[in-house]
């Protein structure tokens, strides 16, 4: 045959790929033989997670090992700055109560504008309420409910979800305030924050800030890009 | 020595070489690697470019690809842009053959030979394109099928791997068979290259349409997502293979007297002139589309032909490309390019400068820009860019010489042998 | 044939009528003398232009160039291939860290959502992507990008990536775009090789040492979420985050394709992601689509919600809502 020749030469050029790649094939045989064991380890292992992932999800009657979601509190009432020193040198502050004890509250208020003593400049953004909305004139140390119900200041949120349903419901359901720690709560604990740690609760609106993070593309190097 | 000495000892020399393949190549690259001063000069400086071009990619790699301009934003560059229409000269090398076969054309027979071995060069170029614009070239067995991993059937780049692999194998076959048949003096039996021929046309096809797929199947970039890529790469295919192989043969006659019956020349302008219009037609219902529907979509076109947002870069490669693309394909309808003329090479130098752009430039560039989230971030290779194209050309022409002697060889000695019998 | 008298080729000189090896045919003129010279020159002179390719074998060792496909290695490979991987980081980055292999957890599908009202672009989250997955320090690099849009218009390219002034501007919303770890991934269709895929809980991820580095998938993905790696990433070891997953944050080789991951190696360990834990105004939500009673499946039921590009079909895991 004419071309035979030719045809010989060409699969002969394969038959050797052929060979190199049959030798590095092997190579890799083995290397799955070692593996046969490991990998029903791999299985033992794969389905011991999804007993555990499943016994969360299905009620089963095995209740899951879940760990706490800690709302961040407010350590306390809050304290007032004297700028006095005590005998150790150490800042003196007051309790609001302190002062506000000794005169009687001005339920009508509701601007800082409008007080012409203390707390004048103060900043108040925060709808229409006064300040006795929510502050306690009972005990300056503690807040109220709409109701009149007395409420500590460790226990702002369920102040503010008086009026802050929507947001209070977000919260509850981990789509509002963000959180630190574990998604998987059968395996790690998680952490959110509360109102106040985000909001000033005088003007709540989210503070503007300054972007200190930008990643530097090569496109950003005008030098590059403008030619 | 006489002329006719010279005859009867190459009429030997046929007679009598070693009959084998391997050994027939060898008496080849022996036979390719002869010429006169104006030869070595040439090879030399091909030689010395392909070196420089060597030499960028390799500090290329020891450094990594920041020493190309790419970005995230433009991720491919000049390298995909050369492979881009490599792979068009591929395909373009043997639509030639399309006329021979099919209508039994006798001289275009002569002069399919040279459409196959450009096609050749041009694979080994788009191979070359695709190596150095891989981030991890240590890596490249990964793509080999069986030893590697590849993403078969979904991956339109393992497609383009695997055809124009197939596409090399399938034309050094037909390359090698015939001149090995010549080479021996015997008349090539047609069962072992007819069915390869017609393997290779259709394969052309395929290569050139799989390499657009990988283009207009990607959903996200809406200059690229368009049903008309994989018909405007076969037209502009058909004009740039054709007219870079008249430039060839040109340049053969001129260099060693091989000289093609004029026939076949006259068939290819009239491919190229059926062949560009027809790219110019869907480029222009291509832009009609794009323009005049406006929107998000029209942003990369805008920013190619006008500029957008104070960004220019790519505006004068284009209009050079249309303008090229334009005064080329009316040069190709006068009279004159159908003889032997400067009008002809004049034209098939422009509408391959203008294809060039077309589908590099003016393709896979804007194709990045703006981003897919609208960021215009612009395009400009590097120096070791150019290094690495121009070595890559280099090689290819190095190649493309070395074939081309043995073609011219292989054929002026079985010339001599049927003059003296 | 047209034939043509300037017979291109010197005639050969001797005998070629045995049909020998053809090496040991060729006669020894002085053209196959300086052919030969020639020929060797070229070659060395190659050999030197790819010199600087030596940093291959330099970098690049016979273990891990022979390195399998990441599904192909078994434990015991692993074990090998991480400690392998630990060494190099400590000799060329300075840091001890430890490599794990994370797996899905079976039955969990991940899903990420961004609250739109809330998000003010200040770019906390970009810069805690930074430092948890060990990025780039020289170029900041990160995996999200917060965009800057105009009001009253979806369209991105009225969009800014580069402001820099107080946020939010009161004309201004910002959409962070990250990986959307689509269900239909374009950006998996198009890896020749595989080394980018999806794995069970949703998440995509890349073998950055299979990865050849084509930039297929980068310009497949219609969000911007693939970054390469043009160069090694420089990264003080002070600052290298030690704990490290394979298919997420270990440093990256150069020439390799990275992608947002979900934080794999602390997901799948039931933490939260480093972006979101980062973000202060708590606009990021992230949880098990396959959890009814999961944080992201309230906001897919509760809020208005949209993914970006949703005509290209690629369905992205990754949900925007307004309040
Ligand atoms: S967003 Fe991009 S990178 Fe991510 S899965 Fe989709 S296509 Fe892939
Ligand atoms: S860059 Fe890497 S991951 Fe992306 S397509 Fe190429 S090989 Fe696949």
């Amino acid at each position: 045959m004419d071309g035979s020749r030719h045809w010989i030469s060409l699969v002969m050029m394969l038959a050797i790929l052929a060979g190199v790649t049959a030798t590095i094939q092997l190579r890799g045989a083995s290397d799955a033989a070692d593996g046969g064991s490991t990998l029903e380890a791999l299985r033992g292992e794969s389905s011991a997670n999804e007993e555990k992932s499943s016994a969360v999800r299905s009620n089963s009657f095995v209740p899951p090992e879940t760990f706490p979601v800690t709302i961040r509190k407010p350590a306390g009432p809050p304290r007032v700055a004297t700028n006095l020193k005590d005998v150790h040198g150490e800042a003196v502050t007051v309790a609001c109560s302190t002062c506000h004890s000794t005169r009687s509250p001005n339920l009508q208020n509701k601007t800082p504008q409008s007080l012409d003593e203390f707390h004048s400049g103060m900043k108040f953004s925060h709808g229409t309420v006064s300040c006795l909305s929510c502050h306690n004139a009972a005990d300056y140390d503690s807040l109220q409910l709409a109701d009149g119900h007395r409420v500590e200041f460790t226990d702002v949120m369920t102040l503010c979800g008086q009026c802050h349903g929507p947001q209070m419901k977000d919260f509850e359901h981990g789509a509002h305030g963000g959180l630190n720690g574990y998604w998987d709560l059968s395996r790690g604990p998680q952490q959110k924050n509360n109102c106040v740690d985000c909001h000033n609760p005088h003007t709540p609106q989210f503070p503007k800030m300054q972007p200190t993070f930008k990643p530097k593309d090569r496109f950003l190097e005008q030098s590059r890009s403008e030619h | 020595m006489t002329a006719n000495a010279r005859k009867k000892r190459n009429v030997a020399a046929l007679k009598h070489a070693v009959r084998s393949y391997p050994g027939f190549l060898w008496w080849g690259l022996g036979q390719a690697t002869n010429g006169g001063l104006g030869f070595y000069v040439w090879m030399i400086v091909l030689t010395a470019i392909a070196l420089v071009g060597a030499n960028a990619w390799a500090h290329q790699v020891a450094r990594g690809m920041i020493v190309t301009n790419m970005t995230d934003h433009v991720s491919w560059g000049l390298y995909i842009a050369n492979f881009t229409f490599g792979v068009g000269l591929a395909a373009g090398g043997v639509m030639m053959v399309i006329p021979a076969y099919l209508y039994d054309d006798e001289d275009m027979h002569k002069v399919v030979i040279i459409g196959e071995a450009v096609a050749i060069a041009a694979i080994v170029m788009c191979t070359l394109s695709v190596l150095v614009d891989l981030g991890r070239p240590d890596r490249f067995w990964h793509l080999m099928p069986v030893i590697g991993r590849v993403n078969w059937p979904v991956s339109m780049l393992t497609w383009d791997v695997i055809v124009l692999n197939g596409y090399l194998v399938i034309n050094l076959h037909i390359v090698g068979y015939l001149l090995y048949m010549r080479y021996l003096g015997r008349k090539p039996n047609p069962k072992w290259y007819v069915p390869f021929v017609f393997l290779s046309i259709i394969w052309a096809i395929s290569i050139h349409t799989v390499t657009a797929f990988l283009y207009c199947g990607l959903g996200g970039r809406p200059f690229w997502n368009t049903a008309l890529l994989a018909p405007r790469f076969l037209a502009s295919a058909f004009v740039s293979g054709p007219a870079f192989i008249i430039l060839v043969m040109r340049i053969l006659r001129i260099t060693t007297g091989f000289a093609a019956p004029p026939k076949p020349a006259r068939t290819l302008i009239q491919i190229i002139r059926v062949a560009m219009t027809i790219n110019l037609v869907m480029l222009a219902s291509e832009l009609f589309t794009l323009f005049y529907t406006g929107g998000a979509h029209g942003e990369s076109a805008k920013y190619l032909f006008f500029g957008s947002h104070g960004h220019y870069g790519l505006v004068p490669w284009i209009w050079t490309a249309i303008a090229c693309n334009l005064i080329g394909t009316g040069l190709f309808f006068m009279p004159d390019a159908l003889e032997r003329s400067n009008t002809r090479i004049a034209a098939c130098i422009l509408c391959i400068v203008g294809i060039w752009i077309e589908k590099g430039m003016g393709l896979i560039i804007p194709g990045f820009i703006p981003s897919t989230l609208h960021e215009i971030v612009e395009y400009t290779p590097s120096l070791t860019e150019w290094k690495v194209t121009a070595g890559i050309w280099a090689f290819g022409f190095l190649l493309l010489t070395v074939l081309l002697k043995l073609i011219t060889t292989v054929f002026a000695a079985e010339a001599h042998k049927t003059e003296i019998a | 044939m047209t034939t043509d008298n300037s017979f291109p080729q010197e005639p050969h000189d001797g005998e070629h009528l045995k049909p020998l090896l053809p090496i040991l045919d060729q006669p020894s003129t002085r053209r196959t003398l300086l052919k030969t010279a020639g020929a060797a020159l070229g070659l060395a002179a190659f050999g030197e232009a790819l010199s600087p390719l030596m940093v291959i074998p330099e970098n690049v060792s016979v273990d891990e160039f022979l390195q399998q496909h990441y599904k192909e290695l078994t434990d015991e490979d692993k074990k090998k291939v991480f400690a392998r991987l630990e060494a190099e980081t400590k000799e060329r980055f300075g840091a001890d860290v430890t490599i794990t292999d994370s797996k899905p957890i079976p039955g969990v599908r991940f899903a990420y959502a961004i609250n739109v009202s809330k998000c003010n672009g200040n770019g906390k989250c970009m810069e805690a992507c930074n430092k948890e997955n060990n990025h780039h320090r020289g170029v900041d690099q990160s995996y999200i990008r917060v965009l800057e849009m105009t009001k009253g218009s979806m369209d991105m390219e009225n969009g800014s990536t580069t402001y820099d002034h107080t946020v939010p501007q009161d004309d201004k919303f910002y959409l962070p775009v990250q990986c959307q770890q689509c269900d239909n991934p374009p950006c998996v269709s198009a890896c020749p090789i595989e080394a980018t895929w999806k794995e069970d809980d949703g998440i995509v991820v890349v073998d950055y040492n299979w990865c050849i580095g084509c930039r297929y998938c980068e310009a497949a993905c219609p969000y911007h979420a693939r970054r390469f790696n043009w160069e090694l990433p420089e990264i003080p070891p002070e600052e290298v985050n030690p704990n490290q997953g394979y298919l997420s944050n270990r440093i990256r080789p150069q020439g390799a394709m990275e992608k947002c991951h979900f934080c794999l190696h602390r997901t799948r360990e039931g933490r939260a992601p480093a972006c979101q834990e980062a973000c202060p105004t708590g606009a990021r939500v992230f949880g098990d689509l396959n959890d009814p009673d999961s944080a992201i499946n309230y906001v897919l039921k509760n809020k208005r919600v949209f993914v970006l590009k949703e005509e290209l079909g690629t369905k992205p895991s990754f949900f925007y809502f307004f309040d």
